[in-house]
């Protein structure tokens, strides 16, 4: 029977009958839930980082990361960064037999059109990221060339990996954006069949696919949108749905001690950190910024348990982190997070000439981007109070907490302020950095949400974003991450949330993989047999 | 959408027809004078002084700071039940604060919102009312149709605009209360008011040459006081309902301010390993609702029996 | 008659045209640029959003752009979604109504029995429970009835769905959630006119000529005394849209009211307004089906 197909569908899917035997196509239906819902499905429209829990199955890159966190040839099947005329050129070599889900294969004319489409500021949020590449040059179907006008650091290893995606020239240009969206096409395991905005999406295996290794072991897949945390739980107990994501920390324990649920854990795309307002000459209501002072930003730093906070407000369901998180580039492991020893900070304090404390404005984010993360503000902020670090506590939603951060709205921040920067699990911390770490810089792009100013810093984040070798990029980012944790730079860095996924063990196959900083990729989920 | 309204608009009888009608309060006594003692409820109207005397003293007689944070006593239940911290007669939520002090606290935002709410929209939809019946013409034909507008805009979709125009916070809920509540005390009015226009007593005044506010101060507001009372009164109970669920949504109370509507909202993702942060604020804000509302069943029958149905 | 429809219509066109300048300036006074790009665009892209939203005009010229293109049936894209906003509040539109539906549905089918045999056996222990159970209702916040439920009915006991929307099961809940609120003033209602009619005298002559104490109270008492009750189902039903917001979000119902509160916090003005705009259309409408329907249950109204 296989064979009949083989010699029907023709020579296009040879690769398809020489491949292994996971070439079978699926069969069977599964039923999973997330929390939060995506909501621009065009790769390049897309904004918000829940847009990837479904355009990460759909839609591929040149370069992705395993689960081992190590990043991989993908749709890319050789890559070389090579210079002419002293600026940076990547060669690229094309997988070979890469099928889109509505026909037709990857060629590097798409790749050229992909590069174009995030380029337009109309239709592509992400025009910054491509704002340094002058063109693409093709060479031949599987083979083209990245020029560059100027180096950009983050480039290969940042938060998109090459941020070129594999999307189809003739789907986009034989479609109205509207049905894009709809129906988005691309080369991934999943293909998008039916969408109910706030109800559910539903998936089937592309059975073209090319990745014979990894792929999916069902064929039916329906993503149901459970929002309300004790709702999804409930539908996984009771066998509605076979697979949750974000599993709420306060109802970890309950969900493993369930018969028949399995259960992991794995670090979020995101690094939450506390702002100190360190740009100010004078805090309000003062003559003086104490934060100008490192020592009473160590203090600070010092005087909160994060392992305390991490036990209880976040029951386990974080990691800390000084630099970045495991996998990323500039992760250094040698680096410890401050310990809490609240008679150093006092020390430090008396030291600074702050023996008797002082007041603060202290801003913290009330919506739920993280899970209990009002909850770990309002304990840090009372950790700062034991140390003299008094706070007025402010809770701020999230837009208005957006605009504070911003740098050109008002209003600006002028105290302590709940801080997070999402740049994935396996990727580069150039541009959050870039971000908030170097001074506020109108119209240059540079610390658009920063609070911190220091001018050696400033020549170390300029440094990195030209350097694009991983060769020399690394221990540069390592350097100017040890800093960052001397200096209590940009911030008191906090914690990483871990996300807990939860499924029914005797009927699911799931191997988490990450993409984007995130892990709701469904690269390998299936039905046990 | 008046004309619904006009079929309830109740006839005109009980109102004194004396000219030298009696100022608000005299009159008030001697409607009070009425009240049958046994049948005060007692209970409620109990429970009610309660609220105050906690919202007014809560500093006082909190036995815990209720915000301060204990991460090692968090989400210790009642002391009635096994594995509980002495001292924590309610327990703890899950930031080891004390949740008997937090309800007391509480019960300020509860009582803070409720009469702002109740007295600004009680005041604007008195004077929108009395204004509306009292020029008549255009005045009252622009009135009727704000009501209209307002009306149809449903008070949670009203806060939702309004909390993303302004940030949410204490402010935000009072003036979301005012603007969805001031409509019920101006249409009623107002019907009281249009009878009241043609009585003796307000012609005689005209004809004496008092001046309008005059006439609207001593000789028709007197007269809608009663309704006033007996509205406002059968509000509390809503109120504190309408503030608990903008608090729960967020759009309303924010932390480090602490209301019952938020406390909920906090102990919702410990439901399932806690029952007690999820439940007691809820209780709180039932036994004060019933209380409320019972009081204001009470009000009503006592001061305004024409007003059953309301 | 006619005059009368004409002028309730006109009436009716106006709130909602005044309710759509009221929500379109109020969201006007925040600007939703940067929760739509990534945190790190650069101000130039945040312009460039500004002007293709139109955001850049002033907010007179863009609500008379909105009021043009609205009489046009175009109500704008959401922001977020990128997609038009009157199709996605439409195809949301069923399960609300049907929420709020069920949720009056259930109210009444308490409220009725509870009014009616209140008052034919008045202060027996039936009226005190029914007083005290109808009064529970309206001292509960609607979101913690809804959350007990889930709590005891789902999460304890497994009888019921805990969300979604598929077949009646899933409808119960939510029901009870939204219905229960209501129940008392509408008992109380019932109750008081109940009274009236069984009080007076054709009543008393309808029994005194031999008719079913049956027949008398559930047929001539009740359609006399559920007039009062009918011209208030209109300000019912929008209470229970109101109260659609928030239990579409416990339930996880996939209606308007849930979308609504995340357009909120996303500041999607243009489904927000959609949004809101349509629970008013919904009011208006409703309210006049209502005032049309009184003279079908009573002829002795009559609008002229």
């Amino acid at each position: 029977m296989r064979k009949f197909a083989c010699a029907v569908a023709g020579a296009a899917s040879l690769l398809l009958c020489t491949g292994t035997q996971a070439a079978e196509p699926a069969t069977g239906s599964l039923t999973i839930a997330q929390a939060a819902e995506s909501t621009m499905l065009d790769v390049t429209r897309a904004a918000a980082g829940v847009d990837w829990y479904i355009l990460g199955n759909i839609n591929e890159q040149l370069l992705q990361p395993d689960p081992s966190l190590e990043v991989k040839n993908w749709l890319a099947e050789k890559w070389e960064l090579t210079e002419v005329n002293g600026l940076p050129v990547i060669e690229i070599w094309l997988r070979k037999g890469v099928k889109f889900h509505h026909g037709g294969e990857l060629t590097s004319s798409d790749m050229a059109f992909a590069h174009k489409r995030l380029a337009n500021p109309d239709v592509s949020k992400w025009p910054h990221y491509q704002a340094k590449v002058d063109h693409i040059e093709i060479i031949d179907d599987h083979h083209f060339k990245i020029i560059f006008k100027e180096p950009d650091g983050t480039f290969i290893p940042g938060a998109g990996l090459m941020r070129l995606y594999g999307i189809s020239e003739a789907y986009y240009n034989s479609h109205t954006e509207e049905e894009i969206q709809q129906r988005p096409d691309g080369t991934g395991p999943w293909k998008l069949v039916d969408r109910k905005v706030k109800e559910e999406f539903v998936l089937e295996a592309h059975d073209d696919y090319w990745n014979q290794e990894h792929r999916p072991g069902v064929k039916n897949l329906t993503i149901k949108i459970i929002p309300e945390d004790i709702t999804r739980v409930a539908a996984l107990q009771t066998g509605a749905v076979d697979w949750i994501d974000a599993v709420p920390p306060a109802m970890i324990d309950d969900v493993k001690k369930m018969d028949g649920i399995a259960t992991t854990a794995r670090p979020s795309g995101n690094n939450l950190f506390m702002s100190l307002p360190q740009y100010l000459e004078k805090l309000p209501g003062r003559n003086d910024n104490p934060f100008k002072d490192v020592r009473v930003r160590r203090a600070a730093a010092l005087a909160v348990d994060m392992e305390g906070i991490i036990e209880h407000v976040l029951f386990g369901q974080a990691q800390r982190y000084t630099t970045t998180t495991p996998g990323s580039a500039a992760y250094d492991a040698s680096v410890e997070p401050y310990p809490y020893d609240p008679q150093k900070a006092k020390q430090l304090m008396t030291e600074a000439g702050y023996a008797n404390g002082f007041d603060v404005n202290c801003y913290n984010l009330i919506t739920p981007r993280e899970p209990n993360v009002k909850e770990y503000g309002e304990a840090f902020y009372a950790y700062l109070g034991q140390v003299g670090i008094r706070c007025k506590l402010i809770g701020e939603e999230y837009a208005p907490w957006l605009a504070r951060n911003n740098r050109s709205r008002e209003p600006q921040n002028d105290g302590i302020l709940t801080h997070m920067w999402g740049h994935g699990v396996v990727a580069d911390p150039g541009t959050p950095w870039s971000g908030h770490m170097h001074c506020y810089a109108p119209g240059e792009g540079w610390g658009s949400y920063s609070h911190y100013c220091d001018p050696e810093m400033d020549a170390m984040v300029k440094e990195q974003a030209t350097v694009m070798d991983p060769a020399d990029r690394i221990p540069l980012l390592k350097r100017i991450g040890k800093k960052k944790y001397e200096d209590v730079a940009g911030g008191i860095t906090t914690y990483v949330p871990l996300v807990t996924f939860a499924w029914r063990e005797d009927k699911v196959d799931y191997k988490p993989w990450p993409w984007m900083g995130f892990w709701r990729k469904l690269q390998e989920i299936g039905i046990k047999h | 959408m008046t004309e619904p309204v006009g079929h309830r608009t109740p006839q005109p009888a009980g109102h004194p027809a004396d000219p030298l009608a009696p100022s608000g309060l005299a009159l008030l006594l001697r409607r009070f004078r009425l009240i049958r003692v046994g049948r005060v409820p007692w209970i409620a109207g109990g429970l009610l002084l309660l609220l105050v005397f906690c919202a007014l003293f809560a500093d006082l007689i909190v036995p815990w700071d209720p915000t301060a944070l204990n991460l090692g006593k968090a989400l210790k239940p009642p002391i009635w039940e096994d594995g509980s911290v002495p001292g924590h007669v309610l327990g703890t939520d899950n930031l080891g604060r004390d949740i008997l002090s937090r309800i007391i606290q509480g019960a300020q935002v509860t009582l803070e919102v409720g009469l702002y709410a109740i007295v600004l929209s009680g005041g604007i939809g008195a004077l929108m009312g009395m204004i509306s019946a009292y020029f008549g013409g255009v005045v009252d034909a622009v009135i009727m149709r704000l009501v209209d507008i307002q009306m149809s805009i449903p008070s949670i979709a009203l806060a939702l605009v309004l909390a993303a125009a302004l940030s949410p916070g204490m402010s935000t809920v009072i003036v979301v209360i005012v603007l969805s509540y001031w409509t019920w005390y101006a249409r009623i009015v107002r019907g009281e008011v249009l009878s009241l226009r043609e009585r003796d007593f307000v012609k005689l005044a005209r004809v004496a040459g008092c001046s309008t506010p005059v006439i609207l101060w001593r000789h028709i507001l007197p007269n809608v006081i009663n309704t006033l009372l007996v509205l406002a009164s059968l509000q509390l109970g809503s109120v504190i309902i309408f503030e608990a669920t903008l608090s729960f949504l967020g759009l309303g109370v924010q932390s480090p301010d602490m209301s019952w509507g938020l406390m909920l909202n906090d102990a919702r993702p410990y439901m399932t390993r806690a029952w007690w942060p999820i439940t007691l604020p809820g209780i709180a804000i039932m036994i004060v609702c019933l209380a409320a509302n019972v009081f204001g069943d009470w009000m009503r029958d006592t001061l305004d029996p024409r007003r059953r149905q309301l | 008659m006619l005059n009368y429809l004409i002028k309730r219509i006109l009436q009716g066109v106006i709130s909602i045209v005044g309710a759509s300048a009221i929500i379109f300036a109020i969201s006007r006074l925040d600007d939703p640029t940067l929760l739509l790009l990534p945190i790190d665009a650069t101000p130039e892209m945040v312009e460039n959003l500004r002007q293709r939203l139109g955001l850049d005009l002033p907010i007179v010229q863009q609500y008379l752009i909105f009021l043009g293109n609205a009489l046009q049936g175009d109500f704008g894209n959401s922001y977020r979604w990128e997609q038009p906003a009157l199709a996605l509040i439409l195809d949301r539109l069923p399960a609300t109504l049907e929420l709020a539906f069920a949720g009056l549905v259930f109210a009444l089918a308490l409220a009725i029995p509870f009014g009616v045999l209140s008052a034919v056996y008045r202060d027996s222990w039936f009226d005190n429970f029914a007083k005290l159970f109808a009064m529970l209702g309206q001292a509960m916040p609607n979101f913690w009835v809804g959350l007990l439920l889930i709590l005891f009915v789902s999460v304890n006991l497994g009888w019921l769905p805990a969300f979604g929307r598929e077949g009646f099961d899933s409808l119960i809940m939510p029901a009870i959630a939204l219905g229960w609120y209501p129940v008392a003033a509408m008992t109380r209602m019932l109750r008081s006119t109940m009274l009236d009619v069984l009080d007076s005298d054709h009543v008393r002559m309808a029994r005194a000529i031999g008719v079913p104490n049956r027949v008398v109270v559930w047929k001539y008492a009740l359609r006399n005394a559920a007039v009062p009750l009918v011209t208030m189902l209109g300000i019912y039903f929008a209470n229970m849209l109101s109260g659609a917001f928030v239990v579409e979000v416990i339930f996880a119902w996939p209606g308007m009211g849930r979308m609504v509160v995340e357009a909120m916090f996303a500041r999607d003005f243009p489904l927000l307004q959609v949004g809101v705009l349509f629970s008013a259309i919904l009011f208006v409408v409703v309210n006049l089906l209502v005032d049309l329907s009184y003279g079908v249950l009573d002829p002795r109204i009559r609008h002229d």
